[in-house]
């Protein structure tokens, strides 16, 4: 039993179509592929004894001599990979289904007929490669305009429904030649597809990965996508106690907005009364010390215990953000924490994320629209203008070299 | 250099992941070896003599030292703990195990590297001239045309199964130092008297059983026009190229049976369906693209300082290896890979990182392949010249025989190819040891060992030529003399009959040595050989083994 692959509007079908022949069975490689030879190469390929099909589902096909001589109303084409399909110009309309034969993978005339049929000729019908199909051909056939992939019989419907989307993106037309624009949306998209990969593989990968979330719009970037696409990572936040009541809001808004769970990890209470008790509630303005400190009571050691148990966790940090982030990795080892650390967005400009916030409506921190850019903490945080640095509206009291607030210490430059 | 975006990115983390299921599938028995063939050549996977090897693409042989120090990491940890580099600015490991093939490729993607397309019937690396965007002589930076012909070959869904390879080449210099005469399709940049940007196109030459230097079939085609225009030479070669015969499948075939002309009016004809369409590039385009090529920070430095070495290796190096930049305070200098004994074009893993830090201490990071097989650093500060040779002498990486006797091309061979009836490597060795002592005064000459007739090492534009045949199981060798790769562009031609191996070295000397009797007054031995005639060459040889 063979199968056919029928791109609808609606997606890739699956439909059933009798073998007209049986390839021979696929044997494990010799020498686990790594073979030991001396090639004696044979020059001359062997012509095919004939057409790889006689019929299809609405009875006997038609060579294109047979067409040209006599079209049927609704009947069918098999064309051969000599063929000059440019003879068919103008004779098309009354055609039910053209099929390419393809009588060995090597021989890659099909996909100009395709390529022809379609741009020069303006077929619209339906186009189906047959022969030797397997795969990991379908991708291209279909970017050349097969709309019908009758698949080789050993071929596994699912790897060829599977290998239809090995590639978002083509290399060719607009992404190269086109405008400014064209590239930069079609590396948005790229970008989008990088991440989703990077979150699926390490959602595989590990165990128990966790995104932990400072409701950033980086951070909701991330979460958009683990939600959009199901991903089994659970999400945390730190309540500081002294975010802003929009930052708080968000929480709520989240869980309803994307139907998941978001755990909430609070500094300890004896921890922050001693912290206030040595230093003042507001100490941190008084040095980098204290406000180490605080970061250590309120943030560094919740985030430990939000970490706890875990194997590896995610953050929206960004090269762009910090000097201090200049040479932060997608992927690291974060060896206080003795698991791996993800910063999928690392290459991502603010730009970028706000693309994205627009593309897909997350949910935005309403600071975000009165200036704030980068934001923490209630009283270490604040607005900044048009042309600053995104830190400096963070503990702005303090040098760029130290404006980390000990989450991220590894790799992060300091 | 250029850097990926997110665009590029993609598709190269989704070939690896797509090659990764492939090997998967075909360790497992559920992809023939005839399906799988195609999959793995066009990821560079080749099934050598003794095991598979794989050749990783550096585009136009443009490498910078991050790229070249996780070359070195995988010669390490993959392969030997050395790599081969080739003629067409590619690396290749000889010694990979084809289930770990998926993770170089994931190593490779990493620092913006693939091994795409560097073998199979289709789009191969795009080549040019090691030296551009510092040559003096260059009229247009031809490495932004080189990219965009990167990419848009990349995965081309049409043009993955031609009759056979395709090698595309640029040249933007007055001088052709990327060999274009011998590719599938060629490309010399020049501005017209507006400015423009325009490409003499050329197709149809090659090399293997049947040498021809391509045809020129178009003389000022706009550049917005490069992609239509190469894909309808690649759409009229798909059509009509050969698919009964693999050696007589090149497009070469086809230009010559049809002739230049009628060819040529094949590919207007499809060209003029496409003019204008949506591979037409835009200012856009190029200058995205374009970017990535701006000189690196080049300061005016003046004259170097007293403090230069002063022995004659220093000297020999200067002469032979350091070669004028636009810049008149920079200069380009070769690290020869023709060191004695070892085989033309191969680096260990040591000597990879090793280069790669002078390269980021003496040429911004940056490091070229070139077509002779050595290595080059683009933009060297002349003041720096003296320790820089210093640096790379105490590694025995400073000899001075770029373009001489010693600097021979060789392909892999015997030793490694399951396609060669002879070895080349131990040859080479062995002509370049003859002609030792007559190598200063013989001056520049082109040395080409190929130990088959695929004509890897180039050996029909050779200066001197070598191929391997095979006869009753022994290594033999033809000698051939004449050729030449640059604009002027011929083929060599036979001297007489194959000989045994160790004969090889003797003709080799005779024809060097009869050059050194005949030659004018600072004539080079290929500008003697085009005076007289590679026949006169020819007739000394037969008179020689006649006597």
């Amino acid at each position: 039993m063979s199968l056919v692959i029928e791109l609808e509007a609606e997606g890739p079908q699956v439909r059933g179509l009798a073998a007209e022949r049986a390839p021979p069975p696929p044997n494990t490689p010799a020498n686990g592929g790594n073979g030991d030879v001396r090639k004696k190469i044979v020059p001359v390929i062997k012509p095919p004894a004939g057409p790889s099909a006689s019929e299809w589902e609405g009875g006997k096909y038609l060579s294109m001599q047979e067409w040209l001589e006599g079209a049927e109303q609704g009947g069918a084409i098999l064309l051969q990979p000599a063929d000059d399909v440019r003879a068919l110009r103008g004779r098309l309309d009354n055609a039910a289904l053209i099929s390419v034969d393809f009588h060995r993978i090597g021989d890659g005339r099909g996909y100009t007929h395709a390529f022809l049929l379609r741009q020069r000729l303006d077929y619209r019908g339906r186009l189906r490669a047959l022969g030797a199909v397997t795969a990991d051909q379908v991708h291209a056939m279909a970017r050349v305009g097969f709309d019908s992939l009758a698949l080789r019989a050993d071929q596994d419907p699912a790897t060829a429904l599977a290998a239809l989307g090995a590639f978002s993106t083509p290399y060719q037309g607009a992404p190269i030649a086109g405008a400014a624009a064209e590239r930069a949306e079609a590396a948005f998209a790229a970008r989008v597809r990088l991440l989703e990969r990077a979150l699926t593989e390490l959602a595989a990968r590990h165990a128990r990965p966790v995104l932990a979330t400072s409701l950033s719009a980086e951070d909701m970037v991330i979460t958009d996508a683990i939600a959009r696409l199901k991903l089994p990572i659970d999400i945390v936040t730190l309540d500081t106690g002294r975010l802003n009541a929009e930052t708080l809001a968000l929480i709520p808004e989240t869980r309803r907005r994307y139907g998941i769970d978001i755990a909430v990890f609070r500094p300890e209470e004896s921890a922050v009364a001693a912290y206030v008790a040595a230093h003042g509630r507001d100490g941190f303005y008084e040095g980098v010390a204290q406000r180490k400190a605080c970061c250590g009571v309120r943030k560094v050691a919740p985030l430990a215990r939000a970490l706890a148990g875990r194997d590896a966790w995610i953050t929206g940090q960004r090269r762009e953000q910090a000097v201090t982030r200049g040479a932060l990795a997608e992927s690291e080892f974060d060896a206080d924490r003795n698991m791996h650390k993800y910063n999928p967005l690392a290459a991502w400009v603010w730009a970028d994320v706000l693309a994205y916030a627009g593309r897909f409506d997350i949910p935005m921190n309403t600071l975000y629209g009165r200036g704030y850019v980068s934001i923490g903490c209630e009283p270490c945080t604040k607005a900044i203008k048009p042309g600053q640095d995104p830190r400096e509206g963070r503990w702005w009291w303090e040098n760029q070299d130290s404006k980390e607030c000990g989450l991220h210490s590894n790799g992060s430059g300091i | 250099m250029y850097r990926y975006d997110p665009v590029d990115r993609l598709i190269v983390e989704e070939r690896v992941a797509q090659f990764r299921d492939q090997t998967r599938r075909y360790l497992a028995g559920q992809i023939d070896e005839d399906a799988f063939k195609p999959l793995r050549l066009q990821n560079g996977l080749y099934i050598q003599r003794y095991a598979p090897m794989l050749r990783v693409a550096i585009p136009y042989g443009v490498l910078s030292s991050d790229q070249l120090r996780r070359l070195a990491h995988i010669a390490r940890r993959y392969d030997r703990g050395y790599g081969h580099f080739t003629t067409r600015q590619n690396i290749q490991f000889n010694w990979v195990k084809v289930e770990e093939v998926p993770d170089i490729l994931a190593e490779l993607a990493e620092v913006s590297m693939h091994a795409i397309q560097t073998s199979g019937s289709c789009v191969r690396n795009v080549t040019t001239d090691p030296f551009a965007g510092a040559a003096p002589d260059e009229i247009v930076d031809p490495r932004p045309y080189c990219e965009i012909m990167r990419q848009w070959s990349t995965l081309h869904p049409e043009f993955a199964h031609l009759p056979r390879k395709f090698k595309v080449a640029f040249n933007g210099a007055r001088e052709d130092r990327a060999a274009t005469p011998v590719h599938d399709l060629a490309f010399d940049l020049y501005r017209d008297d507006a400015g423009e940007v325009r490409l003499v196109v050329k197709v149809g030459g090659g090399q293997g059983r049947t040498p021809r230097l391509a045809s020129i079939i178009k003389r000022d085609l706009h550049w917005s026009e490069l992609l239509n225009y190469s894909e309808a030479v690649l759409r009229t070669y798909n059509k009509l190229g050969r698919r009964d015969n693999i050696f007589k499948a090149r497009i070469k075939i086809q230009v010559e049976a049809l002739g230049a002309e009628a060819f040529a009016r094949e590919v207007d004809d499809e060209w003029e369906h496409l003019r204008g369409g949506a591979n037409t590039l835009t200012p856009d385009a190029l200058e995205r693209v374009a970017k990535h090529f701006v000189d690196p920070p080049l300061q005016a430095l003046g004259t170097p300082s007293g403090s230069l070495p002063v022995g004659a290796h220093f000297r020999a190096w200067k002469q032979r290896n350091v070669t004028p930049h636009r810049h008149r305070d920079y200069a380009s200098i070769t690290i020869s890979l023709k060191r004695e004994g070892i085989a033309p074009g191969d680096a260990t893993a040591e000597e990879m990182d090793f280069i790669a830090a002078l390269a980021d201490r003496y040429s911004f990071g940056e490091i070229r392949v070139s077509y002779h097989q050595n290595l080059i650093f683009p933009h060297v500060a002349r003041a720096q010249l003296g320790a820089l040779f210093a640096e790379l002498d105490a590694r025995g990486l400073a000899r001075a025989n770029i373009s001489l006797a010693s600097d021979i091309i060789c392909c892999p061979g015997g030793d490694f190819c399951s396609l060669a009836n002879a070895k080349s490597i131990p040859l080479s060795v062995e002509i370049a040891a003859k002609l030792a002592p007559i190598e200063d005064e013989l001056g520049p000459i082109a040395i080409n060992v190929s130990g088959c007739i695929n004509a890897c090492a180039h050996h029909h534009v050779g200066h001197i030529g070598v191929l391997g045949v095979e006869k009753a199981g022994e290594d033999w060798y033809q000698v051939l003399v004449g050729g030449r790769p640059d604009g002027a562009g011929a083929l060599a031609v036979l001297t007489g009959k194959a000989v045994r191996e160790g004969e090889v070295p003797a003709i080799v000397d005779f024809l060097a040595r009869h050059y050194l009797a005949v030659r004018a007054d600072g004539e080079s031995f290929i500008a003697a050989v085009g005076r007289l005639g590679a026949d006169a060459f020819k007739h000394a040889v037969e008179a020689e083994r006649a006597a």
